[in-house]
């Protein structure tokens, strides 16, 4: 099968003491000014189109959720200078987006390396919170979660390159169910409900935010299917499959989990196949999985359950695509995680929402009740980046959660990709030549030399050979990229 | 319970039709060795800290 390069984009939370909303976008612009020594303020966003759709279409504009369109009426500066975009030497993006400090993974072939550049994000995001907190003396907590349980939510995105030449319904008729099904595997947890139905606990963050099967929004009326088309990449020869409908996941068992899950999805749709089942309401569906229904109804009028379902594309993967280790590892995991549902505390080390809702029932027995205020601060402090005080990392301090990677696997990837990727190229450039960098991008990296300026485009689905990282001198750099282009 | 200040939609779902039972069964925890420094860091939580976080809307 194709290998796969896929992103993360992390939104965080942030709480200043004392501090509401309102100042958000100026507090995060600040905190990711903090990053100064981590990497270039020279991001080029040229290539970024949001308002384009796969359909064929491009809007006029973006929906906006109203509360925050008046906190936008505020800000006055220009929006480059709000975001404060940094590109770092290890080849991630980090930048104020609508007020959340967002880290953007390096491009990964491999689901492992890609969920330890996630976690070199979290020390990047809380080092510079830190930083902020030090130089202002006021209070600075950052959280790794998608909802403030008042309504307002903010993402953690997830992308694959897929080829230009794949049919837009063969992609949505495989990938939709799956980002439906594989909440039960992956979801972070969420101590009641936003919308919709009420519930006590729910196994989704995001669920009660999807309204819609398809569309190209993402502050506002937000789909399943996200059909924002902006490749990153030669887009006659790409597109960017940007799911948005996913959780953020402390432990990195999930996000591999659910990173594998979808690249299935989507070799099964180059392979020609697609589900023999239809979900008869993609966002109904989502949010009764989110509420623990583990049967669905398909079109035709009967159900199927997600167990099932899931088979159905672990079956067709393992007949008809020639796996990788990771993604053949993802599904006996994914199988024995199936077998074990119905016991929390046994699964809470691999998926998020079960470790959570055994925190919860910590505070149930000793006295609490699902009213307590306390359930939802649980939940939030599940996704606190400190180690010293978030109960994400107080698991893993207490042996209930089994370390999944090691410090130094971390701290590598915060100063480098070692994947030979483009990120790894971009990373290199940021490193060894700032002095003639002037600007990157996701597909292109900008130099001036001695008599000329020049664009040399990355190529997303190659392996860049090693030796680039020995080259001292600029020209032969950009030399040896174009040999590759 | 929903608690959820703002709409997410122009016109958000209702009463989504339920299959199967409702919510994540409450597990029976047998209590680990290390759960003391853990209830430890819970009780530290400041119980209103969810109350008053509030966030813009991201994407």
């Amino acid at each position: 099968m194709r290998a796969i390069l896929a992103g993360i984009e992390t939104e965080y939370g942030l709480l200043i003491a004392g501090k509401g909303a309102e100042s958000q976008v100026e507090e995060a612009q600040a905190l990711v000014r903090e990053a100064t020594n981590e990497g270039l303020g020279l991001w080029d966003d040229r290539h970024e189109s949001p308002r384009n759709d796969l359909r064929g279409f491009k809007l006029d504009r973006l929906a906006y959720d109203p509360v925050d369109a008046a906190f936008e009426r505020r800000v006055s500066a220009p929006a480059a200078q709000i975001r404060e975009d940094r590109i770092l030497r290890n080849g991630a993006r980090f930048y104020n987006d609508h007020g959340h400090p967002e880290y953007s993974t390096p491009e990964c072939f491999s689901l492992r390396e890609l969920a330890l550049h996630d976690q070199a994000g979290e020390r990047i995001v809380l080092s510079a919170a830190r930083e902020h907190q030090r130089r202002t003396g006021i209070g600075v907590t950052v959280y790794k979660n998608n909802t403030d349980f008042h309504g307002a939510s903010y993402g953690t995105h997830e992308n694959y390159l897929v080829p230009r030449g794949l049919a837009l319904e063969a992609l949505t008729e495989n990938v939709t169910p799956m980002l439906v099904l594989r909440s039960l595997l992956c979801g972070a947890g969420k101590v009641g409900a936003e919308a919709g139905q009420a519930c006590d606990f729910q196994l989704s963050q995001r669920a009660d935010f999807l309204v819609e099967p398809i569309n190209t929004e993402t502050l506002f009326r937000r789909p399943i299917f996200n059909t924002r088309d902006e490749p990153h990449a030669d887009p006659a020869r790409w597109m960017r499959l940007h799911v948005i409908s996913g959780d953020a996941n402390m432990n990195p068992r999930c996000t591999v989990r659910k990173m594998a899950l979808v690249k299935l999805s989507v070799s099964l749709a180059e392979s020609g196949w697609s589900p023999p089942w239809r979900l008869r309401d993609p966002v109904s569906a989502f949010h009764q999985i989110s509420r623990g229904s583990l049967d669905l109804a398909i079109e035709g009028g009967n159900a199927i359950s997600v167990q099932r379902a899931l088979e159905d594309y672990f079956a067709a993967a393992e007949e008809r695509l020639e796996l990788e280790p990771e993604l053949s590892g993802a599904i006996r995991e994914c199988r024995d995680l199936l077998t074990r549902l119905g016991d929390h505390e046994r699964i809470a080390g691999y998926v998020d929402w079960a470790a959570k809702r055994m925190l919860v029932q910590m505070h149930l027995d000793e006295g609490g009740t699902w009213q307590d205020p306390m359930l939802r601060s649980i939940d939030l402090e599940y996704s606190n980046l400190d180690p010293e005080s978030g109960l994400y990392y107080g698991l893993v301090a207490a042996g209930m959660i089994e370390p999944w990677s090691t410090d130094a696997d971390v701290e590598l990837r915060r100063r480098r990709a070692p994947e030979p990727t483009r990120a790894f190229v971009r990373g290199l450039a940021v490193e060894r030549f700032s002095a003639n960098l002037v600007n990157a991008c996701w597909r292109s990296l900008t130099f001036r030399l001695s008599d000329r300026t020049i664009e040399v485009e990355l190529q997303p689905d190659r392996l860049y050979p090693a030796h680039l990282s020995e080259i001292d001198d600029v020209e032969d750099f950009v030399r040896a990229l174009q040999e590759q282009a | 319970m929903t608690e959820g200040d703002r709409r997410i939609s122009p016109s958000p779902k209702e009463g989504e039709r339920k299959l199967g039972e409702p919510g994540p069964k409450t597990p029976d925890i047998g209590r680990p060795s290390a759960e003391n420094e853990l209830l430890k860091r819970m009780r530290r939580i400041d119980p209103d800290q969810a109350k008053k976080y509030r966030q813009r809307s991201g994407q």
